[in-house]
């Protein structure tokens, strides 16, 4: 078998793993929901890897990306630690090398990014504001009683357009139930709500920046019909799902690892299917150091400190750092 | 008198300048997370977010039993203009009595500023006066000098050999009491970096970025969460848009400092002054490009009007100038995280973009 490699995408709301190979053909996909324990849920994600492929792999390359990167990367001893701006670009340009702009809505953060000749020439991220991002969805959906899957579908069948203000999820909770006192229909609410979040995500990302196609839409949300039929309506184009829509940040990472293992010529890191049988403990502390008390986390693996980070002055990761550095050095 | 002043840079040189007056001196503590919970506490809600944290230094300061703050005025429009006489009367209000010394550009009030200098001069000559004011702007000047090399050969030193060089240079410039002391401090700094072996790359694999914005958040670090640092740990030289020596000069000799020709270049962009440094965070992108920087990054204090009239301005201008721009506010919520996410992402970006545009170059 030739070579594999392992992209793991860490976000806040869901943990995906993807494996590919050479010719970036997709062996193995896994997207899970992120209970609040990654590195079980990494661990359990590449049992599931093993066994899908047989036990008849050697992984020769690993990324990390999403919000929680840097731990699951000194876990896994990736080759490659990076940004999920970086990772989805990376994916979608390679998919579709005309894409013009790509929006990812996930489950608590949205992101656009405009690109041009393959690459990425501008990005906007929103963390902050929950009422452009996937949570808005599912806490409406909740409130309609509906299960978040049918939201999209059920927003086709609109017959009317009803403007709710998606300005800020509180409004947005307060105008859907006078909206419905009106009279509207609950189709026609949850259109009204797919067409508040994409007016966010518009005012909040694009501002007044000149989008072009082709119009790439992917994570999580994107399985939502009804934001997509919002989004081509605001855009006024077609508007592209691709197949792998919500482990793209874990393509373009596994891709990036694939890239840095042939540039550097190494060996990868990783440090084998084994982890899935080390135990590893997260713990933190106030640093008393200053004034800010920084929380600090520490990372063990089998009760040997692997990590730390959290600590703004890099008084604690440095002695990390530096160690790691030594061993490297000395050839250990 | 127990003087203190604002945490802003390299405060030893504001340190020097009290001590060589024989001032007894409050050191504000370098701004940490519970200075800005205190700031923001007793500050009004719509006040920048510099004014907040400036706020905490004081009451820290205070605290730890400064009677006297020594601070600079700055002329409006923008906020900036009525700090000191907001802060002091937000202390008056908590019933701390403080006396505020506070400089205006002296073409301002001519008078008033004299009567300050007189303060500060306390019991000393003017010989001795025109002397001290010498060393410091020597100082200032020598240590931005040094601070500049670090910038950019920090980039190359990911062991923190030049970060502890420059941390020794500081305390071998805290220990200064004449030029001549000073200029023999800057030589041998300037050799101890010179003996690292660090080369610079070749141009075509050097990416320079410039730091613009209000200059409270692009000076002091402890607030912009040590994004020079952060951006030199990536590989990358830095250089921003203010230094100690170069506000001396726009302060007190406005007409031959740098500022004028900056805020030129930016004349297409923002005609009349809106306070703040709007005119020359503008003036600054196009100076970078001009110097062949590869990318700007924009710092905004929440709240400050300047800026955001700047920020609104930026996606016009990378633009015409064909340079990526990368925005962050700054508050008291920050999370550092996210700044690391998009300043990594932001300089993937320019890499791509400069190789992107060599290979043009290279294919006709
Ligand atoms: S880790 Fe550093 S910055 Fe944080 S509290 Fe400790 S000494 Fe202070
Ligand atoms: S420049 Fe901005 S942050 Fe500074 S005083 Fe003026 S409004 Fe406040």
């Amino acid at each position: 078998m030739g070579n594999i490699y392992l992209g793991v995408d860490i976000g806040s709301v869901s943990i995906n793993i993807v494996a590919i190979d050479e010719e970036n053909r997709i062996l193995f996909k896994l997207y899970t929901r992120n209970s609040g324990q990654p590195v079980e849920l990494v661990k359990d994600g590449i049992q599931q890897l093993r066994i899908k492929l047989n036990n008849k792999i050697k992984i020769d390359g690993v990324g990390v990306t999403g919000s929680g990167r840097q731990l699951v990367g000194y876990i896994l001893g990736a080759d490659i630690v990076k940004n999920e701006i970086t990772a989805h670009a990376m994916a979608t340009t390679y998919f579709y090398p005309e894409t013009g702009t790509i929006f990812e809505i996930g489950g608590q953060d949205s992101k656009l990014i405009i690109v041009k000749d393959g690459i990425a020439t501008d990005f906007a991220m929103n963390t902050v504001c929950a009422a452009g991002t996937g949570s808005f969805l599912d806490h409406q959906a909740e409130r309609l009683g509906i299960p978040i899957e049918e939201f999209g579908d059920l927003a086709l069948q609109a017959k009317r357009d009803v403007r709710i203000a998606g300005r800020c999820t509180v409004f947005a909770e307060s105008d859907m139930i006078s909206k419905q006192q009106y009279g509207f229909t609950k189709s026609e609410i949850i259109k009204g709500l797919c067409r508040a979040l994409v007016r966010n995500y518009m005012n909040n990302l694009v501002r007044n920046r000149n989008l072009q196609g082709k119009y790439i839409f992917q994570g999580g949300v994107a399985a939502n019909l009804g934001i997509k039929a919002a989004f081509a309506e605001e855009v006024g184009e077609k508007i592209i799902i691709p197949e792998h829509y919500n482990v793209m940040g874990a393509i373009g990472i596994a891709q990036l690892a694939k890239a840095e293992i042939k540039k550097t010529g190494k060996n990868t890191s990783f440090k084998g299917f084994n982890i899935t049988k080390d135990s590893f403990e997260t713990t933190s502390f106030n640093c008393e150091g200053c004034a800010n008390s920084c929380e600090v986390i520490k990372v063990q693996a089998n009760g040997q400190t692997i990590a730390m980070t959290g600590d703004r002055c890099g008084k604690w990761s440095d002695q990390i750092n530096h160690k790691k550095r030594e061993q490297q050095e000395t050839g250990s | 008198m127990k003087i203190t002043f604002p945490h802003m840079g390299t405060t030893l040189i504001f340190a020097k300048l009290f001590e060589l007056f024989d001032h007894e001196i409050i050191m504000p503590p370098r701004p940490s997370k519970k200075t800005i919970d205190l700031g923001v506490k007793h500050s009004p809600e719509f006040a920048c977010f510099p004014f907040k944290v400036i706020m905490g230094s004081y009451l820290e300061a205070i605290e730890a039993g400064a009677d006297t703050i020594v601070t600079s005025g700055g002329h409006g429009p923008c906020r900036a203009g009525y700090y000191g006489e907001l802060h002091k009367k937000i202390l008056d209000d908590f019933g701390h009595q403080v006396n505020f010394i506070i400089f205006n550009a002296p073409q301002d009030n001519w008078s008033k500023f004299m009567e300050n200098l007189k303060k500060i001069k306390a019991k000393k000559s003017w010989f001795n006066f025109w002397r001290n004011l010498k060393i410091i702007y020597k100082l200032a000047k020598a240590i931005d000098n040094v601070e500049k090399i670090v910038e950019q050969k920090r980039a190359y030193s990911p062991n923190g050999e030049v970060d502890l060089i420059w941390k020794k240079a500081k305390e071998e410039f805290n220990k200064i009491n004449t030029i001549d002391e000073i200029e023999f401090v800057e030589t041998k700094v300037k050799a101890d970096l010179d003996s690292l072996s660090i080369h610079l790359p070749a141009d075509k694999d050097r990416i320079k970025i410039g730091i613009i914005g209000e200059i409270y958040v692009v000076m002091e670090e402890s607030i912009n969460n040590y994004i020079e640092e952060k951006l030199n740990s990536f590989g990358v030289e830095v250089e921003r848009s203010h230094y100690l020596s170069d506000w001396i000069d726009d302060t007190f000799l406005p007409f031959f400092g740098e500022s004028t020709k900056i805020k030129a270049k930016g004349q297409q962009y923002i005609k009349i002054g809106i306070g703040g440094h709007a005119q020359e965070s503008v003036g600054r992108i196009v100076d970078y490009k001009d110097r062949g920087f590869h990318g700007v990054i924009h710092l905004k204090p929440f709240g400050c009007l300047p800026e955001l009239v700047s920020q609104s301005m930026l996606d016009k201008i990378a633009k015409d100038l064909n340079i990526p721009i990368l925005s962050i506010s700054i508050d008291e919520q920050i999370a550092e995280a996210n700044i690391l996410t998009r300043v990594e992402a932001f300089l993937d970006m320019v890499r791509q973009q400069k190789s992107l545009e060599e290979r043009k170059i290279k294919h006709g």
